[in-house]
């Protein structure tokens, strides 16, 4: 065994505390920055990821079955790698009950015989592949057990198509949005499908539109002409993806950056004081022969091993943390699927953290292999002249009794030290400011939603389909029905429309709205202007105008039932009702041709009043009617909130070990220091409160300076997700800033603080004074 | 001096492991006594003045100071009664390094609840009685062995302790900074301080002590009277 690797090992046995600090440090750094990373990494190419899983359609190609054969399709694979079908696809006019019947529409169907093969490998998330005619397995992102039993789909288990009833047997998601539905393709031959889908993945450059449409320029050379009904290259799909993961990407990035800086300044500070406190037997090292450089690679042994043991484990408990959290964050927005944390994260956290520690070794371990044995020696020990002196001295004086104002002087004994847990601390506070502000902004973002939602929505069944029971009653009916059932506050009455615009290329959804509407949180939202007064006025939502770029004041020329018709926007608001989100508020009229699911009513219930016990009663009174539960907080809050208080607890803990560590530290410097004022009497109370003041004052210094920048970071993220989301928030909602809450945030640094101090504190405060002294 | 009875050892046994530091010391010590416990390394000097200045507990045996039971004491209470009653100097001093030489003698009775003005006043008293008042704002670092040993008798002067316990007092002194020292017990005994000396300095216990008492292997080996040199 050689004398470096006998002499750190005596050495690691005999620090077992700062061995299990050093260890404890790099495991949490280690997993903070193996789930930061994993969390980024996933924000930045959440859809390309998927797409790799999925290995999905750079393009998803469309024949006329009439054109050309699945022979002539099968052979012509000019420039594709890999190719999926022919399958046969049609259109399928559905009918189902419940809400979502009502939204189904035409399905595009697609006869596969698996859900697998070289392109577009689906993932049969719930239920089963169709394996027999009369089976349908539905297209939607994978949803959890809860959430999918809340939502409509729950009870969409069969449907009529074509003529056929359809059992539905499972839930598929395809990244490439290939189809809406599969069947089996005995199904799919017995409809004689007009047309046959193709999935092809090309190999060299597919990174724009053209160059996809120039691969399959390459397929379809020799196939009849007229053949290619329709192909859509995969940009299509990834477009309207980047919007909705856009909206994570400020929330995640910002805790990923948190979570790096932190674990730089936490082990900078372990590593480089366990070094400067080691200076002593680095001394004793040199005066037995050990060389320089041979002194400096005890050191670094010292602190890898236990680093590199911390690391392995960090890797290992970030890497099981961060599964969950992948799936659970991108599962709703269908990339959860196989959804796990990359390769180069895990080596970034079991390399990059033992590095780090390594980097962070080095530069103390130099300064000592400079100095020489006596020099080492002294420097464990010899008084500190000249520093924090004032400072002791201008407390010596003040009313504050004599522990407290001993420990507010001690941080001024070692400032880089002081300044290296005041940055962990100040980090600390940073994230649970900038935690505690996104929370309650989703907060109010999800009272604000509540509020317009309403407690229950509620919709007429459609005319005419097989099965289902419809309402006996008018709109007005409804709502004089719903109006008198007990515990009703309000009630909201709509009539929805797509109308054309003129001049515009796409029409505008309009909610023709009546009753409580306006009362019931969507005129208290309004961003700008005011809320409608007559048949001449609109109120838009965000979504509406920055889709459109429109403006409060502008007029738009509607085409409705044949008639033109010039509103005005008056006002804008954050949200429209339930539906697209991109609609115009209209005030009432009555419209020709209206199905009875084009009504929409929502229902807010009086406080305290059992949304269960009003949906049971309003489906007794009339089964024809719809109902669901409008109450659920949003899924982007229960994510969010949910990522930001694991990440924010997981910070504040390593944050407080950065304080354990310097407390530590600072005790064992001190253990002389310490016994002498036992001696003299101070009683193991006082040195605790001497100890634990000595870093409250650091946390609360950290939590007066880590607020602004969670402050900063809160004003600059929430708006970045808020672009990506298209919608314009409230000012209101950001501003979540009290001073009973910023007084709670300076709090959290102190309690991040104390709880970090108060292990080593006591271990000293029961230190045997006859020990240390005898020990000089 | 008084009959007054300000330590009193029964039959006190301390064991670390297997080994008997002391092994049924018996002692009183009368107000105004200065005594001085001698005895070859590891006989257990610096374990009979840790029981004594309630540092550390006997394994048997009762240890009473100032009328007081000290193994009968927790943690807090011996504190609290260290800081009233009890003075101690060091070989090594044990200055605070980042207070003045004045802050760290005021710091003992800031500590009894004192303000820093009525502390430093009585500090300021006691620099000059014991001649170094010049050196009042000046760092341990920047003192002499002596004068830091004087600043740490101040310290322990500083609450009028019942009993004064310094253990290898001119240990880390030259011998003029010795003399200095020596001269400033005998002072302090001679106005009815009771001091108790751990030492291997003969001369420093001829000097200071009316009596000797000597330690072998944790046993109280011999009792003396001394006559001041």
């Amino acid at each position: 065994m050689s004398a470096v690797w006998a002499a750190a090992r005596a050495a690691i046995r005999r620090r077992r505390l700062q061995t299990f600090v050093i260890a404890l440090v790099a495991l949490l750094c280690t997993a903070t920055v193996v789930v930061s990373l994993a969390l980024l990494d996933a924000t930045s190419a959440p859809f390309d990821r998927v797409f790799a899983q999925q290995r999905g359609a750079h393009a998803v190609a469309t024949y006329d079955a009439a054109r050309v054969s699945a022979e002539q399709l099968a052979a012509a694979r000019t420039g594709a790698t890999e190719v999926a079908g022919p399958f046969g696809q049609t259109v399928v006019e559905t009918e189902a009950a419940g809400p979502i019947g009502a939204m189904l529409g035409p399905l595009t169907v697609v006869g596969r015989a698996d859900p697998a093969g070289e392109v577009d490998r689906l993932d049969v998330w719930r239920g089963r592949w169709p394996s027999a005619p009369g089976e349908i397995t539905l297209n939607a992102p994978p949803d959890d057990e809860a959430s999918f039993a809340r939502g409509p789909m729950a009870h969409l288990t069969s449907l009529s198509g074509n003529g056929t009833a359809l059992t539905v047997v499972g839930w598929a998601y395809s990244v490439s949005h290939s189809a809406d539905g599969w069947v089996t393709p005995e199904q799919m031959t017995a409809w004689r499908p007009a047309a046959t889908q193709v999935l092809y993945r090309f190999a060299g450059d597919v990174s724009t539109r053209d160059a996809v449409g120039q691969r399959l320029t390459g397929v379809t050379t020799g196939l009849p002409g007229g053949a290619l009904l329709a192909a859509e290259p995969y940009q299509v799909v990834k477009e309207e993806a980047a919007e909705t993961a856009g909206v994570y990407l400020p929330f995640l990035g910002a805790f990923g950056v948190l979570g790096v800086l932190v674990a730089v300044i936490i082990v900078g500070n372990v590593v480089s004081g366990a070094v400067v406190s080691g200076f002593r037997h680095i001394g004793v090292l040199k005066s037995l022969g050990f060389t320089p450089r041979q002194v400096v690679a005890v050191y670094l042994t010292m602190v890898t091993v236990p680093a590199t043991a911390g690391a392995i484990l960090g890797t290992v408990l970030g890497t099981l943390g961060a599964g969950p959290l992948l799936e659970d964050t991108f599962r709703g927005l269908g990339y959860g699927q196989d959804t796990g944390v990359q390769s180069w994260v895990w080596a970034a956290g079991l390399l990059g953290v033992p590095a780090l520690v390594l980097l962070a070794a080095l530069l103390p371990a130099s300064r000592a292999r400079r100095l020489s044995a006596a020099e080492a020696i002294s420097a464990g020990s010899a008084p500190r002249r000249g520093r924090a002196l004032r400072v002791q001295r201008i407390l010596g004086g003040t009313r504050l009794p004599r522990s407290i104002s001993l420990g507010l002087g001690l941080p001024f004994a070692r400032p880089g030290r002081t300044a290296l847990t005041m940055a962990s601390l100040l980090l600390g506070v940073t994230t649970v400011t900038f935690a505690t502000g996104l929370a309650d902004t989703l907060i109010a973002t999800s009272r604000l939603d509540a509020a317009a939602g309403g407690d229950v929505g509620v919709r007429p069944a459609p005319d005419g389909m097989a099965g289902v029971r419809t309402t006996q009653r008018d709109d007005r009916e409804i709502e004089a029905l719903l109006r008198g059932l007990p515990g009703v506050a309000k009630v909201g009455a709509s009539a929805g429309r797509t109308v054309p615009v003129a001049g515009q290329s796409s029409p505008v959804h309009v909610d023709f709205i009546r009753g409580d509407v306006a009362a019931m949180g969507y005129e208290a939202q309004l961003l700008k202007g005011r809320w409608l007064a007559g048949p001449d006025e609109v109120v838009a939502s965000a979504k509406l105008i920055n889709k459109r770029g429109l403006a409060v004041g502008d007029s738009l020329i509607l085409e409705l039932e044949g008639v033109r018709t010039t509103v005005t926007i008056v006002g804008e608001t954050v949200q429209s009702l339930p539906g697209p989100g991109d609609s115009l508020f209209a005030s009432w009229r009555e419209l020709q041709r209206v199905d009875p699911s084009d009504f929409y009513f929502q229902v807010e219930l009086a406080e305290g009043a059992d949304v269960q016990a009003f949906m049971e009663s309003a489906r007794a009174a009339d089964p024809g009617l719809t109902l669901w539960d409008n109450t659920d907080v949003g899924e982007l809050t229960v994510v969010v909130t949910g990522i930001s208080t694991v990440l924010a607890l997981l910070l504040s803990t390593v944050a407080a070990l950065g304080v354990l560590n310097t407390v530590a530290l600072n005790v064992q410097d001190r253990r002389r220091d310490l016994g002498m004022l036992k001696s003299i009497g101070m009683t193991p109370r006082q040195v605790l409160a001497m100890l634990v003041t000595s870093m409250a004052a650091l946390g609360v210094a950290g939590g007066l300076l880590g607020i602004p920048f969670g402050m900063a970071a809160h004003r600059l993220v929430i708006p970045l997700a808020a672009d990506a989301a298209k919608v314009t928030l409230p000012d209101y909602v950001l501003r979540v800033w009290d001073p009973a809450t910023l007084a709670l945030m300076v709090l959290s640094g102190v309690l991040i603080a104390i709880l970090g101090a108060l292990l080593p504190a006591r271990s000293a405060a029961q230190l045997s004074i006859a020990r240390v002294l005898h020990n000089e | 001096m008084t009959t007054e009875t300000v330590v009193r050892l029964d039959d006190v046994r301390k064991e670390y492991g297997e080994t008997a530091a002391l092994d049924g010391v018996s002692l009183t010590i009368r107000r105004g006594e200065a005594v001085a416990v001698m005895g070859p390394s590891g006989c257990g000097k610096s374990t009979l003045l840790n029981m004594i200045a309630g540092l550390d507990r006997p394994t048997s045996g009762e240890v009473t100071v100032h009328g007081e039971r000290l193994d009968a004491m927790n943690e807090t209470r011996l504190a609290l009664f260290r800081r009233h009653h009890l003075g101690m100097i060091f070989q090594f001093f044990n200055l605070l390094d980042d207070l003045s030489a004045l802050d760290n003698v005021a710091l003992a009775a800031q500590l009894t609840g004192s303000s820093a003005t009525t502390a430093r006043r009585r500090a300021l008293e006691l620099f000059d009685e014991l001649g170094i008042a010049g050196r009042r704002d000046v760092y341990p670092a920047a003192l002499s062995g002596g004068e830091r040993q004087r600043v740490a008798v101040a310290r322990a002067l500083m609450n009028r302790p019942a009993l004064l316990l310094a253990d290898e007092p001119t240990g880390a002194l030259d011998s003029r900074a010795g003399e200095q020292v020596m001269d400033l017990l005998i002072d302090l005994n001679q106005i009815g301080q009771t001091l108790l000396i751990v030492t291997h300095d003969e001369r420093l216990a001829h000097r200071c002590a009316s009596r000797l008492v000597e330690l072998a292997d944790g046993r109280v080996a011999a009792e003396s009277a001394l006559d001041r040199v």
